[in-house]
């Protein structure tokens, strides 16, 4: 049965892959050159900064797969949050799950059909990234084409098959508890606990205190140094992964191959557990999806006004109250919308507090510049990926319900304008926040205290109003007004080609700023003549690219919003 | 006033309306029919603004859909086959959203409302979500809400689709009352009986041409023709 399903949904697939309309051939064959520019950046970064931190500034193999292990630990919680949230839609409220249920269809069968779906379906730009990281990391070492397809197979997918079967059993679990004590309150308390953890780890495996640490071992930095590194790290997935990594690299290979062990074997007991709980408990769990979805139907009292209601009055003129409302409402009574920024906002509040809070002692140009360079990058990552979650369906999410807007007098403008303004409103403080927050270790102790910091500020005005507009602009070229879910609304191949373009963005600005900012730091520590003309003119040319693509993203969303509906 | 003048669309290679003249005066209720895939819904949405015609141009109350799309649109309702709203907007906060899009003042729309809502029979569930609506309930809200700025002219597709009876006869009476009022009405329907009692005249589409239109005055001699009955009549003119 499994297979007959599977034969049907790749059937379906197929069809829509290989569309052969003119159309479909130039948007597939431009998401391909995409696709291929950013695999090949993945590399190119994969390796450059394999070869700058072992071979330039040669921090050891322990300091440098400590690292890894970070953001092997990133990515973990990512896929993990992600399958999490977007499970709960595949798998309780989506209306194939509603309609194979009417069907002679065992539970499990749907289950794994749609886990698995899942898992693929929101994975496979991590997938991508992943096998390109990989590649620039291992050319480094010069290792044979087979390392790669072997850990591709038996180590970087069993890992993030596993962080997404601990989500799908996490999910379950909170369906279980909510059907008791109900689902705010689960999901407050999960919620509160899981990042908490993340925090702790963050707090405890802090990488500036693991660089000083390792540093007195120097020039032994190769060595294998465990007890640099708080004990219980033994006992994450991500210490397995960067622990095979570091014996592979010191050519260790019986070392190496007990950790590939343990995570296949945590891997396989996490999805049989899966199927057992799956096999147990998801048709019921499903049933108390049903119960959470009507425990949110109320009458609302008209009597009973709040200054966002469309009864009050407002100082906006009429459509563009309505407009505000309307987005309001549907926004914060969606579940899967609010929750989901939520978690975002803390995200991005541990990671403010934790990099705000970095106390940089290594008065090494090389060492500052990366960590400056690695903390813009990450902070326009954030706001990319916020963007690409709230922005980019905005349009899209009016759904078959846009004859409203677009049979009413109302200029499409105007509704670009507000859609756009909601995206700027919510985006740009979360941007500044992250900018001061990113540039606080690096004016604690300057004589040029405030100049990195305006110039982070004025970066992250620029950097928001860019991904706002082309997320927005494009998430109208884009837009499939059949999707209702906004998480898979984010994850389509035109949601992936527009974080992939907004990506590139941030490399080009990175390549812009990192001239002037090399030289403040070059100022800073090797006693250099530092022009501030030079943040003028990055600043500059940062503002005039950014307003082009800004203009670019209203003219492609203003133009998709003429089309036919 | 409804005039659609050498309208044409074309999807590709593929032409869903033929040339189409047609006018609708003030006051007339116009039945317009045909078998599924016709071009009645594309016709439709040409003259609301959802499509923009390939060649040919629509005058709604004299301006032009396309040339002048807000003031045409201000003087329009349209109520679409299947009536999808924001699903997390309760029907009250669903028509205050209309009536703030056609920038209704406040004081009116509410008291507005308050008619609709008593007209429709709706209060009992006005202030739940749209979301747990039957088909029935999200149908009147649509119709409410196109009533709302007291249109000039209503285009109306397939409106009793998912009625129940006593639903349909709100909407039946409705209609006739806002054509008795001097509204122009451009009705789609596949029943030819409510064709037949509600429409001064009717229009079948086929092909994307308009093959026949004749008063219901008219259409009891065609009809005589055959066998009485409109389905004979019908059959005839939509055969390939």
């Amino acid at each position: 049965m499994f297979f007959h399903i599977l034969h049907y949904k790749l059937l379906s697939f197929f069809k829509t892959a290989f569309d052969k309309r003119s159309v479909s051939i130039v948007r597939g064959v431009a998401s391909s050159l995409v696709f291929c520019g950013f695999a090949y950046g993945a590399y190119t970064f994969a390796f450059s900064s394999t070869r700058f931190m072992l071979g330039h500034i040669r921090t050891g193999l322990y300091l440098f797969h400590t690292f890894i292990s970070m953001l092997l630990f990133v990515l973990f919680v990512a896929v993990n949050l992600g399958n999490i949230i977007v499970s709960y839609s595949t798998l309780y409220r989506s209306s194939e799950v509603g309609f194979l249920l009417t069907k002679p269809v065992s539970f499990t069968t749907i289950f794994i059909m749609k886990f698995f779906d899942n898992f693929f379906y929101s994975s496979t730009t991590l997938f991508v990234v992943a096998f390109m990281a990989l590649l620039g990391y291992g050319s480094y070492f010069g290792y044979p084409w087979y390392f790669f397809v072997g850990v591709m197979l038996f180590i970087l997918i069993p890992f993030m098959f596993l962080s997404a079967c601990l989500a799908v059993l996490i999910l379950m679990a909170i369906m279980k508890i909510a059907g008791r004590i109900g689902f705010r309150k689960v999901m407050a308390g999960l919620f509160a606990l899981y990042f908490f953890f993340i925090y702790l780890f963050f707090d405890s495996s802090n990488p500036i205190t693991m660089v000083e640490k390792v540093n007195r071992y120097y020039p032994n930095v190769d060595a294998y140094l465990s007890h640099a590194a708080p004990g219980y790290l033994q006992y994450l997935p991500n210490q397995w992964v960067a622990q095979f990594f570091f014996h592979i690299a010191r050519g260790e290979v019986m070392n190496a191959l007990p950790y590939a062990g343990i995570l296949l074997s945590f891997t396989l007991a996490a999805f049989g557990l899966l199927l057992l709980v799956a096999n147990r408990f998801y048709y019921r769990s499903w049933l108390v999806s049903l119960d959470v979805q009507s425990a949110t139907r109320k009458i609302y009292d008209p009597a009973h006004r709040h200054f966002m209601d469309f009864q009050s009055r407002s100082l906006f003129p009429s459509q563009i109250e309505v407009l505000i409302k309307k987005e309001f409402f549907t926004f914060f009574r969606e579940a899967s919308q609010w929750i989901h920024l939520v978690v975002m906002i803390i995200l991005t509040g541990l990671f403010a507090i934790s990099v705000s809070n970095i106390n940089l002692n290594l008065h090494i140009m090389d060492v500052q510049m990366l960590t400056y360079s690695v903390m813009f990058v990450f902070g326009g990552f954030m706001v990319s990926s916020l963007t690409l979650r709230f922005v980019f369906p905005m349009i899209g999410l009016e759904g078959q319900t846009f004859w409203v807007l677009r049979s009413s007098p109302i200029k499409d403008n105007k509704i670009f304008l507000t859609k756009f303004i909601l995206g700027f409103v919510l985006v740009l403080p979360i941007a500044e926040y992250i900018a001061i927050a990113s540039n606080i270790p690096f004016i604690s102790k300057t004589e040029l205290r405030s100049l990195l910091l305006w110039f982070g500020v004025f970066n992250a005005f620029w950097i928001s109003l860019t991904m706002v507009s082309f997320n927005l602009g494009f998430g109208g070229f884009f837009a499939n007004y059949l999707e209702r879910n906004p998480i898979r609304a984010a994850s389509t191949q035109g949601a992936t080609l527009t974080f992939l373009a907004t990506l590139l963005y941030l490399i080009v600005i990175v390549v812009i700023i990192l001239v002037p900012v090399s030289a403040y730091f070059a100022a800073l520590f090797q006693f250099k003549i530092f022009h501030v003309k030079m943040l003028l003119i990055a600043g500059i040319l940062l503002a005039v690219i950014s307003f082009i693509l800004s203009a670019l993203g209203f003219i492609v969303g203003l133009r998709s919003m003429h089309r036919d509906f | 006033m409804i005039r659609l003048e050498n309208v044409t669309k074309k999807f590709g290679g593929f032409t869903a309306v033929d040339s189409l003249s047609l006018t609708v005066p003030k006051g007339e209720f116009f039945g317009f029919l045909g078998p599924n895939g016709a071009g009645k819904t594309t016709t439709i949405k040409m003259i609301v603004g959802l499509f923009a015609p390939t060649s040919g141009s629509i005058l709604v109350n004299d301006y032009d859909i396309v040339k002048q799309p807000m003031e045409a649109k201000q003087s329009i309702a349209y109520v679409p086959d299947i009536p999808f709203l924001y699903e997390k907007l309760t029907g009250r906060e669903f028509l205050y959203f209309i009536g703030g899009l056609f920038k209704i003042p406040k004081s009116t729309l509410h008291d507005r409302i308050v008619e609709l809502i008593d007209h429709f029979e709706i209060g009992n569930w006005i202030d739940k979500r749209t979301e747990d609506y039957s088909q029935g309930m999200k149908q009147r809200i649509t119709i409410a809400a196109a009533l709302l700025h007291h249109p000039k002219a209503i285009i109306i597709d397939e409106p009793m689709i998912g009625l129940d009876p006593r639903s349909a006869k709100i909407v039946r009476n409705t209609l006739h009352m806002q054509s008795q009022n001097g509204i122009s009405i451009l009705m789609s329907t596949h029943s030819l009986p409510v064709a037949e009692e509600l429409c001064d005249r009717i229009g079948i589409i086929n092909n994307g041409k308009l093959v026949f239109c004749d008063t219901r005055e008219q259409l009891q001699l065609d009809k005589a023709r055959y066998d009485g009955k409109f389905e004979s009549v019908f059959l005839e003119v939509t055969k390939q």
